[in-house]
């Protein structure tokens, strides 16, 4: 069997709600080892932000359950002398430690880079605050919808007939600074097998959410652009939009490139009338070419109107909800989703790495940990703590298995 | 925190071949030619970048125009193929990945698709409208009463980029230290179907859809009308209490507002609350506001906005091109801590003669 990229590259990971818990699922998914250390005072906020009806909710959270999986649990108070003291051994044995805190908070706590690296001094630290760890911004709190808006993506998603700027459906930040953070990391352990020098990577979740818009800030530096809400069009063809069909708030979208793609469409939902309209013209009328399509689409279902569209090579998707996605049929046939038994929950369908390297394989191999489930492996096993110093660790709530007043949010 | 942004490249020494041209395979490969990689991109779809796009994801790559024989050929002498043409098109050119992977097994190849390799869907036609509706995002994002909404930028592509960018990285990693490369499957699809953050495990879970919610998910956690233009908040139940000092309001006091369960119920209330106090405030003062009491408050902004911003003048985050329509900004290194260069923008085809001397030797040059 082929070895994962990641496999022997161990990381102790201080992140905590979505941006750096998706950086650490993702390295997971390539095969590095991921502490998750979490205090029984600060845990990891997702576990607990909704309400969950169970015993033990911290262990029972399906938004903390899905992003965390492949990953140990360790629980060490911080900011107590001894939870630090265990925290920087630990951190002697990773390769990475990697914090998506506030830009002030790892240096309050006294674990900053220059601690860090005198416990290790070719460690990699990847830093991921929303706003970076310097600059009259930094003590910003950013949370992935205000990283997006401060990025400058959110200005340019709009119907634009109502002038307002949306924010993208999910908190976009957080995924995609999880994603610019995992290339932070392989890129340092590049760096230091080539030099043997440890990294501290400086990543501000704002700007690489810019990146996504890059092609607006040239544009608004060469002529000044404001930006253009344009719903769900394309400036260089027409049509293209979303259109109802069949059922509760169904859709359909579909692009129509060029004449070719425009005849198949006309020919498919009944407007040959339309025909020979140019480009030019189908951008004057796409108000009523958008009734006529929409007429045809209303009477259909969304995936058998996909079906026919592409049949007739006719770029076109339906509008795949949070629910449907999980039945798609394409999906289901690439095996995108996998069950992993969980002892305080139902099993639900959980995504298989998108990094599909062939070869290797990567496939979930085990639930998300429960608070503290791997304290006595670690902290014994690696740190040759005693056994017997463990209950008043406890005891001191410097470790735990569960926090400590839990509520909710 | 070092901002350091030279001295060797990190990438020095990699060599990446970029074959396809769209905007996922040029974002996969940019952070790639910005730390040092070499990276030859053959554009196969002439003019599918507009002058823009080019802008910000070719600076630093060398632009070549080869035949498919010379093409299979710098394949071999890469350490990294980055493609996103339809499932099939480079075997039909004689570039099958498996025999490339066996006659190299340390190269990298990462295909880039709406799709990915193997299923129904792999030979549909896609546009990045249509590539975004697969993958769930777009069900979540715009009102209820309307139809849903594509953020801006062409998100597919870029997402599907940002993970191209990752996954070849790691997978040359695991090159490096053991000599075999792999064959990377990607489809915009599922790079977005596995991070529907709550709402994608919610609704596997218990079968119902979530639904789009605009700009307000909760009263507490949305974007409101500000004086000049629109702002946002993002407040945990730990932040809510500051949240409200701030606004100042003596009825925000009761538990109907500060306890999160009771708060659902007068979510619309308090909205309107939460609304007036923004209107009266420019974004400035709110972003201000938020940083000094440790409430996520932020403002949306433009590109025009950024350029001008502060933090990222002071942090460096811009590059500056020269383009046939003049010199342009456009974001730089993805994160501060390693060497980085800007690179410049080199036209179709210049590069040729370079990359097959430097790739292939003296003798293969024209």
């Amino acid at each position: 069997m082929k070895r994962l990229p990641l496999e022997g590259v161990r990381v102790a990971d201080l992140t905590m709600m979505w941006a750096g818990p998706f950086a650490t699922r993702v390295l997971a998914e390539m095969g590095a080892e991921i502490l998750k250390i979490e205090s029984p005072r600060a845990w990891d906020n997702v576990r607990t932000l909704l309400p969950v009806e169970h015993p033990e909710p911290w262990n029972a959270s399906l938004y903390f359950n899905d992003y965390n999986r492949d990953k140990k649990s360790v629980t060490l108070d911080l900011a107590h002398p001894r939870g630090r003291e265990l925290f920087l051994r630990l951190a002697a044995l990773c390769d990475v430690v990697i914090e998506n805190y506030r830009a002030d908070v790892l240096d309050k706590l006294g674990i900053g880079w220059e601690v860090l690296r005198a416990a290790r001094p070719d460690l990699v630290l990847v830093s991921m605050a929303g706003f970076g760890k310097t600059g009259p911004e930094r003590d910003l709190v950013g949370f992935g919808p205000i990283v997006e808006q401060m990025a400058g993506l959110t200005s340019l998603t709009g119907y634009g007939d109502d002038g307002v700027p949306y924010k993208t459906g999910i908190s976009y930040g957080d995924p995609v600074g999880g994603l610019a953070a995992v290339g932070a990391v392989v890129l340092a352990l590049l760096q230091r097998r080539r030099t043997g020098q440890g990294t501290w990577i400086d990543l501000a979740q704002r700007e690489t959410m810019a990146q996504m818009a890059g092609e607006a800030f040239a544009a608004a530096s060469l002529r000044e652009e404001q930006p253009v809400h344009r719903g769900n069009r394309d400036p260089r063809w027409a049509p293209q939009g979303v259109y109802p069909c069949a059922g509760n708030d169904q859709w359909l979208a579909l692009s129509v490139r060029d004449d070719a793609e425009w005849r198949a469409l006309v020919a498919a939902i009944g407007a040959a009338d339309l025909a020979s309209l140019s480009l030019d013209s189908r951008r004057a009328r796409h108000d009523e070419i958008d009734a006529r399509i929409a007429a045809w689409s209303q009477a259909h279902d969304p995936q058998a109107a996909m079906e026919s569209l592409q049949a007739r090579g006719i770029p076109a998707a339906r509008v795949l909800d949070t629910h449907d996605i999980h039945w798609d049929p394409h999906l289901l046939a690439r095996e995108a989703w996998t069950f992993l038994p969980h002892p305080c929950m139902q099993p639900w369908p959980q995504p298989l790495s998108a990094w599909r390297l062939q070869e290797a394989s990567p496939k979930p191999r085990r639930h998300a940990p429960l608070f503290g489930e791997h304290n006595r492996e670690i902290l014994c096993g690696w740190l040759g703590v005693a056994e017997s110093e463990l209950a008043e660790l406890e005891a001191a709530h410097v470790i735990g298995t569960a926090p400590l007043r839990a509520g909710v949010g | 925190v070092s901002q350091e942004t030279r001295g060797e490249l990190p990438l020095a020494g990699m060599r990446v071949l970029e074959i396809g041209g769209g905007v996922a395979a040029a974002f996969a490969t940019r952070f790639l030619a910005g730390y040092g990689a070499d990276v030859a991109r053959s554009e196969e779809r002439a003019g599918e970048l507009t002058g823009d796009e080019e802008a910000a994801l070719l600076p630093g790559k060398r632009r070549i125009s080869v035949s498919d024989a010379e093409l299979r050929a710098l394949a071999l002498a890469a350490d990294a193929l980055v493609e996103d043409g339809k499932p099939g098109s480079l075997a039909a050119r004689g570039l099958d990945p498996r025999a490339l992977r066996a006659e190299k097994p340390s190269l990298v190849i990462t295909s880039l698709t709406p799709f990915g390799q193997h299923g129904p869907y792999a030979g549909y036609e896609a546009t990045n409208l249509v590539a975004h509706a697969a993958g769930g995002i777009h069900s979540l994002t715009g009102l209820a009463t309307r139809p849903p909404l594509a953020n801006g930028a062409n998100q597919a592509w870029k997402l599907l980029g940002l993970n191209g960018f990752g996954a070849t990285l790691t997978a040359y990693y695991g090159a490096q230290l053991r000599g075999e490369g792999d064959w990377i499957d990607l489809s915009a699809q599922e790079c977005a179907a596995g991070m529907l953050e709550l709402y994608g495990p919610r609704s596997a879970m218990d079968g119902v859809p979530s639904p789009r919610l605009g700009n307000r998910t909760n009263a507490v956690w949305g974007i409101y009308p500000a004086r000049d233009g629109y702002a946002g908040v993002c407040t945990l139940q730990r932040q809510v209490p500051a949240l409200f000092a701030l606004i100042g309001d003596p009825e925000l006091e009761q538990p109907r507002f500060l306890d999160p369960m009771q708060r659902i119920r007068d979510d619309r209330e308090l909205g309107e609350k939460v609304a007036a106090w923004f209107a009266t405030r420019t974004r400035t003062e709110l972003v201000e506001l938020g940083a000094k009491h440790k409430v996520p408050l932020g403002a949306v902004m433009t590109s025009l906005d950024l350029l001008s911003n502060a933090s990222l003048r002071e942090r460096g985050f811009f590059d500056e091109v020269e383009t046939p329509a003049g010199r342009a900004r456009v974001p730089g290194r993805p994160f501060l801590g390693l060497p980085w260069r800007a690179g410049a923008l080199s036209a179709p085809g210049a590069d040729t003669d370079a990359v097959l001397r430097d790739w292939l030797g003296a003798g293969r040059a024209r």
